[in-house]
């Protein structure tokens, strides 16, 4: 008997494990209602479009934020405030009410108004176990628009979090995702709002105006790179063919991307696409882990190509800089679909709602991301993996959204040969809207309006266009940092790059050369223009890069100087009408500056550039080794993205700051008060050593912001790349310190291979030192200022660069000489140390900086310094003075030639559709759609087999014991035999078996 | 004192009706998860869903390159060229001295027939165009043909789609998986675009 029920035991133990897995799988049939409660939520405050530069937030007096463990409601909340506060004896409290939608709730939080000994009180709210905390209230400002900051509304959406497990994924969609220059000291960071109504983002853009038109996407070929889409899908009807280039035997998708991607494209029912008509092409490209490989992506290009897709969606960032193949790949065949639509790195404005980035330029040049247009990335509602909708939000949303839109505009036009990459993005950026307060590179030509792109695409006609279609360094905030500064005599050319977009062939060239001609009455003359474009327009587009620059004679002059640039773009005939002739456009580029008097030496900063590297191409590890998740340094150090704070507080502070894109050979050092560097990591050309101790011997300051540099700590950063299968050592620290060291090594001077971090107080300020080094050697006479920190105990010169204070006391020394009492009296100050006992940092064994440097190259042994490159000579293109009046209005002038957005009238249609509009629960997904768009045909029977099958099948089963039971009845009862006590416990403690 | 909820738990369990669901809901899990499988494993075996036409392709040009041919017909070309651009019929030629039928004006001198400029003996050229213009030489076509016999697995789908001599040497030249290592550098930077068999050279770094 016993061992019988003790192996019953072990039985029921794996029945037991076997419900449970019952019991998940069940789980997983049930999340589709899951879904729908949590769509019919609404939170109307959420849906309100709001942009803002900048927030100034100020602690409301007596007023507290009680924050509370979970969610409650409004009476259980009070109930826990009262009877905390009761304890404390204070009776002068409130409740502040809050009237929004969102009061209906259970809430994690409540605003109260204490009145009498405030800390008490607030300590005795802590002590409640309900209570997790209980912060000031606080009073939010923002520069363009104030807005009660109470209803921080938690809105239940799904997001789409990047874990992408690849290299690839990773490191492309990183790009300015999360390292993006705005956010890079988190000031946006803290206040999110997220939107609630997941939205059906056709109908928001106005998709269903042209739908009742009757363009569905009809005839148009989509190709989605993505992780696939399953056989059937209820939502699609039209999916041509699916193929696959990874290497899982399968086509269907196991992650659920692609089938959003796919059906904010093409779905047709539930969650409506933007082209339910359009011929479905997906390429499986990413596997379930998303694991992608450059070579996946050639061959599936090919077919692509070989399939004459006209729009191809990509849902991966920017490229790889490094992944030659994969950029010509793109390049090359740019000029054989209609519209490459490469994506997107999603930016959070001020958390309040996502804007996503389209940036269809390969990097180059100045090496920014640059995006065309911007277009919703959050809560956007696509097809579920088997049915259904589901919100995501986040980078890779917002290229399904224009791909779609773009599919639908291709459909709608009657002359396909008319569409081209170029004329479409003409389009789109024509017909953009601006979005107040954001500048330019952040939100481009502002945002997606597929209405007046339908207008413009089908009254356009070939020409050449320029993006930006104009240049006024005046206006505020769009031609951020542009209109930060005014520009003077004798400062460093400012220079804009402009896109010229060649809708009339693939290739084409500008005619003779750009011409400079300033408009007199606006006193243009007193600016100078130089200009370098590209030699061929191709593909489809090209650039010019103006540089300007304040003539002699106004070096003394204040005023607003206008002109403007004429260029014709000539491509050959392409179709039979012209027979043979060039197609020629000629476009106008309006330029508007500030001029000032050149400033004092002491108020110029020059911040140098040209020393700076960053990640493409080589692994230049971040200053800040905390931040392990992304380990590149992508944006380098510029003054207008990563350090953007400090050129706003140095601006602030009355000084003019300047970019070195040369060696420090090419600049006039009596120019400038300061020069400032910041976490070098190039090398120095021996001139430039020379030149600079030359400089700083006539009265040129030189304040060096060094990071850290320890060999040992390199070696630990390195990481294996599984795309290119090798592994990634870092070229330099954070800094070049080595480098540094023998710059400084004349003041007899050099910083140590330690590596610090900590807080630390200086003159009452507190400060945060992230990472870096230790002073190592310094003269005699200087002034070392010295910070023990508890866990390293060693000493050095502190540096934090979002220390303000510390720069402005140090640029007041640099520029006037004049010792701030923080600095010369800080207790803190001691002897310079002398190097003695210290070791100074040797550059690594081995590492490849040389490849990526402007300064070295290669030698057998180790890397030389090259030749000194020439310094950059502006030849200033000749003016053809003209005697008119400028434009009043710049922006609003005529982007697109014979197109005038107001003369073309929309077809009637009903207006009063609303918006946005949730689905309430046990409402089906359908909408009313006219007629046409929704097939005859479902696939409804899909994912509806195994459920049948599992029914079927239990009721056999059930049957069987039915029967069974019966039998049981039947038959006479016989005595079960019972498990008693005694026996039990004999279980427990089985007898021992007597030895042998 | 052993809990009175265990007992009664294994009393529970004893019960045959108990241990029948069990066994019954585990058995419905497993048919229909064996079922899923199935149905999955069946689907896989044609991955690729593209139509297997037999068709086969078509070697010869569609007309005859006589000159006044040209000026009829419609030619297609390798559209994305920056300087140069070959057409169907294997002529190759600046990007401005292409006809408006798309065909190349081969009254100029620098238009060029079959030619293999910057092509190396193993199938690989530095210049798309002329790997094209190259590959359409009528001598390549028992090599053209030898290849597609033993096209690879993972490019079965791609010249399942071509349809022509033509349309076969613009998907040949072209950068593949076969152009790279380690997944992003080419094999050989320069001679990167092959019509020949074989891939390019690897090179050293």
């Amino acid at each position: 008997m016993k061992p019988f029920s003790s192996m019953t035991m072990k039985f029921a133990n794996i029945w037991f494990v076997l419900v449970v897995i019952l019991l998940c799988g069940k789980k997983h049939f049930s999340t589709r209602i899951g879904n729908f409660s949590h769509e019919a939520h609404v939170c109307p405050g959420c849906s309100r479009l709001t942009l803002k530069v900048e927030f100034t937030s100020t602690v409301v007096e007596h007023e507290y934020i009680v924050a509370f463990n979970g969610y409650f409601t409004a009476k259980a909340r009070s109930k826990f405030i009262s009877s905390a506060l009761k304890s404390s004896d204070i009776e002068n409290w409130r409740i502040v009410p809050r009237n929004n939608p969102a009061s209906d709730y259970p809430s994690d939080f409540e605003v109260i108004e204490i009145n009498e000994k405030q800390k008490d009180g607030v300590l005795t709210l802590e002590d409640h176990p309900n209570i997790k905390r209980v912060t000031p209230q606080r009073k939010v400002f923002r520069s363009l628009k104030y807005s009660d900051s109470d209803p921080m509304l938690h809105c239940n959406e799904t997001r789409w979090t990047q874990k992408w497990q690849s290299s690839r994924p990773l490191r492309r969609a990183s790009l300015s995702l999360g390292s993006g220059f705005w956010h890079a000291t988190g000031r946006h960071s803290s206040r999110r709002l997220l939107r609630a109504i997941p939205r059906q983002v056709a109908q928001t853009l106005q998709a269903d105006v042209l739908w009742q038109m009757g363009y569905t996407g009809a005839g148009v070929r989509v190709a989605v790179f993505d992780t696939g889409l399953s056989e059937k899908h209820p939502h699609f009807k039209n999916v041509k063919e699916r193929t696959n280039w990874t290497n899982e035997r399968t086509l269907d998708d196991g992650l659920g991307h692609g089938t959003f991607v796919a059906g904010v494209i093409a779905s047709m029912r539930e969650c409506q696409g933007f082209a339910p008509n359009a011929e479905l092409h997906i390429f499986r490209v990413f596997t379930n882990n998303q694991v992608s490989y450059t070579s996946w992506f050639l061959d599936a290009f090919n077919y692509a190509i070989l399939k004459k897709i006209d729009v191809l969606n990509l849902s991966i960032g920017g490229p790889d800089f490094m992944d030659h193949p994969f950029v010509d790949k793109v390049e090359y065949h740019a000029a054989d679909f209609k519209y490459l639509n490469e994506t997107a790195s999603v930016h959070y404005v001020s958390g309040h709602r996502s804007i996503c980035f389209l940036s269809q330029e390969l990097p180059g040049g100045y090496g920014r991301v640059k995006p065309d247009i911007v277009t919703y990335g959050s809560g956007v509602r696509g097809s579920g993996m088997k049915g259904g909708c589901r919100s995501l939000s986040g980078t890779s949303v917002a290229s399904p959204v224009v791909a779609g839109a773009v599919t639908l505009l291709v459909s709608t036009v009657q002359k396909r040969e008319m569409v081209n990459p170029a004329s479409m993005k003409q389009a789109l950026i024509a017909s953009a809207r601006r979005l107040p307060g954001v500048n330019m590179f952040e939100q481009g030509h502002g945002k997606l309006d597929l209405l007046r792109a339908y207008q413009i695409l089908n009254s356009y006609k070939p020409q050449a266009s320029l993006s930006p279609s104009y240049i006024d360094l005046t206006e505020c905030p769009y031609m951020w940092p542009y209109c930060s500064q005014p520009i003077y005599y004798g400062g460093m050319p400012t220079i804009v790059n402009v896109t010229i977009l060649n809708g009339m062939g693939v290739t084409g060239r500008i005619i003779d050369k750009p011409d400079w001609q300033p408009y007199l009455p606006q006193n243009g003359d007193n600016i100078e223009v130089a200009f370098s474009y590209s030699p061929v327009l191709w593909p489809w587009s090209g650039y010019l890069a103006i540089s300007i620059s304040v003539a002699k004679k106004a070096a003394s002059w204040e005023g607003i100087a206008q002109g403007h640039v004429m260029i014709t773009v000539s491509s050959p005939a392409e179709n039979k009408s012209k027979n043979g002739v060039e197609q020629t456009s000629t476009v106008k580029l309006p330029i508007k500056v500030k001029i000032i008097p050149t400033p004092p030496r002491s108020k110029r900063v020059l911040w140098d550039q040209y020393h700076n590297l960053r990640y493409p191409p080589g692994y230049f590890p971040r200053d800040n080794l905390r931040m392990k998740n992304d380990p590149l340094d992508w944006n380098g150090d510029h003054i207008h993205t990563n350090f953007r704070d400090v050129y706003q507080h140095l601006r602030s502070m009355g000084y003019f700051v300047e970019v070195l894109g040369s060696p420090f050979t090419c600049f006039d050092a009596s120019q400038y008060g300061t020069l400032l560097m910041v976490d070098s990591e190039e090398e120095y050309f021996p001139e430039e050593i020379t030149k600079l101790r030359r400089d700083v011997d006539n009265g040129l300051s030189l304040i060096v912001f060094s990071d850290w540099y320890n060999t040992s700590v390199m070696r630990k950063v390195k990481f294996y790349d599984e795309n290119t299968r090798q592994w990634w050592m870092p070229d330099t620290g954070g800094a070049n310190i080595p480098a540094l060291n023998d710059l400084l090594s004349v003041w007899n001077m050099a910083f140590s291979d330690g590596l610090y971090e900590g807080d630390f107080t200086m003159a009452s300020h507190e400060m945060n030192y992230a990472s870096g080094c230790s002073i190592a050697k310094f003269p005699e006479d200087g002034i070392v200022i010295a910070q023990t920190f508890k866990d390293q105990g060693m000493h050095f010169l502190l540096f934090s660069l979002y220390c303000f204070w510390l720069l402005d006391s140090l640029l007041q020394y640099t520029s006037y000489g004049v010792m701030p009492p923080s600095l010369s009296h800080s207790e803190n100050r001691q002897r310079p140390p002398s190097g003695e006992g210290c070791s100074l940092p040797e550059r690594m064994e081995g590492n490849h900086l040389h490849r990526y440097s402007k300064v070295l190259e290669a030698h057998l042994g180790d890397p030389k310094p090259r030749s000194l490159p020439a310094c950059p000579h502006l030849s200033w293109a000749k003016p053809q003075p003209l005697n008119e009046t400028a434009p009043s209005n710049l922006w609003k002038h005529q982007k697109l030639l014979s197109i005038d957005l107001d003369k073309v009238a929309l077809p009637s249609f009903r207006k009063n559709r609303p918006q946005v509009r949730p689905l309430s629960p046990g409402e089906s997904g359908a909408w009313d759609i006219p007629g046409g768009i929704m097939p005859g045909r479902y696939n409804q029977d899909v994912g509806q087999t195994i459920p049948v099958f599992a029914f079927l099948g239990a009721m056999v089963v059930l049957a069987f014991f039915v029967v069974q039971i019966n039998k049981v009845k039947s038959r006479p009862k016989r005595r079960k035999p019972r498990v008693k006590r005694p026996q039990l416990v004999q279980q427990v403690h089985p007898p021992k078996t007597p030895s042998v | 004192m052993v809990p009175c909820g265990a007992v009664l738990w294994r009393r529970l369990l004893r019960k045959r009706w108990v241990l029948g669901v069990v066994f019954g809901l585990s058995l419905v899990y497993f048919l229909s998860s064996t079922f899923k499988q199935e149905e999955r494993t069946v689907r896989d075996r044609n991955l690729l869903q593209v139509q297997e036409h037999e068709q086969p392709i078509l070697w010869k040009e569609q007309f005859s390159s006589g000159n006044s041919s040209h000026l009829s017909n419609q030619c297609r070309n390798s559209v994305q060229g920056k300087l140069l651009i070959t057409d169907e019929l294997g002529y190759i030629c600046e990007r401005k001295d292409l006809l408006v039928n798309g065909c190349c004006n081969v009254n100029v001198p620098s238009t060029k027939l079959h030619s293999c400029d910057s092509c190396l003996p193993n199938g690989c050229c530095s210049v798309y165009e002329y790997c094209v213009s190259c590959c359409l030489q009528p001598n390549k076509q028992h090599l053209l043909e030898r290849f597609l016999n033993r096209a690879a697995m993972a490019f079965q789908n791609l010249f399942m789609a071509v349809e022509d001599r033509f349309e076969l040497c613009l998907a040949k030249c072209r950068t593949s998986s076969q152009s790279v290592q380690h997944e992003n550098t080419y094999r050989d930077p320069i001679a990167k675009y092959c019509y020949g068999e074989y891939p390019p050279e690897l090179l050293p770094v």
